[in-house]
């Protein structure tokens, strides 16, 4: 467990408050998306889910006899993301339970959010994604798109079909206009969040580039359906809450590697389980669960990468005494 | 543990402040992956108690002069002549509902962990009263767990008790999986830690105790396969000389002072 709270957090010693300060700026675009798109609605999944994780914080601080501050920034982060990856028409318990899960269970028998070794909002949404999945899969609210209607990307690759890819649908499809979760599909506000870290914290964007470059090179060499690149890689990208997770989860500044090559090793990690859970598992949704088993995977490969012998360089010869 | 030891006292410590599950972690695969019922939850820990209680009891009775390559073997082919008949009925009232969801672990309850540690650490070097004593407590606390984590898992995870079905407006699936399981253990222990630390705060003190003896052992006892209880039990000479000695002291007898002391 030392070796999992040993992260980049820790090492550097940054401010939390801070840290997640901006994340919740980055937050705000696709929480303005979801309100554009699905109405007041969203606002009341989000609100219920955010308060969910508050309530679960405080509730907790008390049992474990800590000291209580309202408003915690992860608590926020955390309930807010679990909304955005769910779809508009979910029953409201649905986000209360994942962010208490997301609280309760791995926030909080760790002592803090600064110890937690998995991503909160991963956790809450996979332990959503298992105990409801009619609920969190179920797209009854569609897009304007008349090509896709209620079907979603992620739910039309896994079935097979191919994508027609027009020049009209590939816009909708690029500002999320299409079935899915209700804050992660607008790829072009995921392009704005990065270049917004790219700024703020670069070195943690190394874990995205290595991620998206998995998944592209996963489409590319194993495609899900039988069409060209363009009709597998687009849809692959933008379905789901892929763009999202890799902007949101995989830069999660408490369980980030602390050296830049493992960065990446730990964002390809993310991609390549990404995309071999989304081809042969159950779910439409895998990112979350990819995240998870990374983050419980990373103390493994951090030594393994730290251990590896140094390419380049010559090991210093035995100087021959006569 | 003390020659003179209730069974109260043994029930204490080894059914809740050392429970096997909880705190010695043993027996984890069964309850993890097949008490997702009650009624399974049932099966198991019937099974785990009956063959805990057979088996440690002969192995205090019979096997203290057995090297220990014999003996944990042994153990689990009398586990296996003892599962087997349940096995049996199994299959003859033809309960394929059951066997099928607590698949291969009920015959694998034949060779569990939890047999192997509490005769190894406990049986074998106590005698029967006291191994009888420590083996009904262990399988009523493994009992306890496996029924407490089936109960929860059916109503969580299926919405139903015991194979009646309950009216709950939500039900968790995950709870019925595994890891739903392994969740419910950890707040599990933690709730047992919390308590012991509240009302047994001395049992630290043991459990650090125990882990120097258990260090000093390993290093003096030799790599060959001895028997552990060989390396740390007392001269038998010796303890029947004193036992003899403070019989005939009990009856008002003056015994003479060493000649060691003397000279």
């Amino acid at each position: 467990m030392n070796a999992m709270a040993d992260s980049a957090f820790k090492s550097k010693k940054f401010n939390m408050r801070s840290v997640y300060t901006d994340y919740l700026i980055m937050l705000l675009a696709p929480c303005y998306m979801a309100f554009h798109y699905y109405g007041w609605r969203s606002l009341l999944v989000i609100a219920v889910s955010v308060a969910s994780a508050l309530i679960t914080d405080t509730l907790a601080g008390l049992v474990i006899n800590k000291k209580i501050s309202f408003g915690n920034p992860v608590c926020i982060f955390a309930g807010a993301a679990i909304a955005l990856m769910m779809p508009i028409n979910v029953p409201l318990y649905v986000p209360v339970f994942a962010s208490f899960f997301a609280v309760a269970v791995v926030m909080m028998p760790f002592g803090s959010s600064e110890n937690a070794p998995f991503v909160p909002a991963a956790a809450g949404f996979a332990f959503a994604s298992v105990c409801f999945k009619e609920q969190v899969f179920s797209y009854t609210v569609g897009s304007q798109d008349t090509v896709f209607g209620t079907e979603s990307l992620g739910s039309m690759l896994m079935k097979g079909s191919s994508v027609h890819i027009g020049t009209a649908n590939v816009f909708d499809i690029l500002v999320g206009n299409v079935a899915g979760p209700m804050g992660t599909g607008c790829i072009l506000l995921m392009v704005a969040c990065a270049l917004y870290l790219l700024v703020r914290r670069p070195e943690s964007l190394l874990s995205t580039v290595g991620f998206i470059a998995a998944c592209i090179l996963t489409v590319i060499l194993f495609p899900r359906v039988t069409a060209s690149v363009r009709s597998n890689l687009l849809p692959e990208l933008c379905s789901g809450s892929l763009m999202f997770a890799a902007i949101f989860l995989i830069t999660d500044p408490v369980t980030l590697p602390r050296k830049n090559l493992n960065k990446i090793f730990y964002g390809t990690l993310c991609g390549l389980l990404c995309m071999a859970m989304r081809r042969m598992g159950a779910y439409e949704e895998t990112v979350c669960f990819a995240v998870i088993l990374a983050n419980a995977l990373r103390p493994i490969f951090d030594s393994a990468i730290d251990n590896m012998p140094k390419i380049g360089k010559k090991s210093p010869r035995k100087e021959v005494t006569e | 543990m003390n020659a003179d030891i209730s069974f109260k006292d043994a029930l204490k410590k080894g059914a809740l402040i050392y429970n096997p599950v909880l705190v010695q972690l043993v027996g984890l695969c069964p309850i993890i992956a097949a008490s997702s019922t009650f009624i399974q939850a049932l099966m198991l820990s019937a099974a785990m108690f009956l063959e805990l209680t057979v088996v440690c009891v002969i192995a205090s009775a019979l096997f203290k002069n057995l090297p220990r390559w014999i003996r944990v073997p042994v153990y689990f082919i009398i586990g296996l002549a003892l599962i087997c008949p349940a096995l049996y009925a199994i299959e003859t009232y033809s309960l394929n509902d059951i066997s099928l969801g607590m698949k291969i672990y009920l015959p694998l309850t034949a060779v569990n962990s939890v047999v192997a540690v509490h005769c190894e650490q406990f049986s074998v070097k106590n005698s029967v009263k006291l191994a009888f004593y420590d083996a009904v407590a262990s399988g009523i606390g493994i009992s306890a767990i496996f029924l407490i984590t089936g109960a929860v898992r059916e109503i969580l995870g299926k919405a139903s008790f015991a194979g009646i079905s309950i009216n709950l407006p939500i039900t968790f699936k995950g709870m019925a999986l595994p890891f739903g399981c392994l969740i419910l253990l950890g707040f599990l222990a933690a709730l047992l830690k919390a308590f012991t630390a509240k009302y047994h705060p001395q049992t630290e003190e043991t459990e650090e105790e125990k882990e120097k003896e258990s260090e000093s052992v390993e290093q003096s006892a030799p790599e060959t396969e001895t028997p552990v209880e060989e390396a740390v039990a007392p001269d038998p000479v010796y303890s029947a000389e004193a036992d003899l000695d403070d019989f005939l002291r009990s009856l008002g007898i003056e015994l003479p002072e060493e000649e060691d002391d003397k000279k």
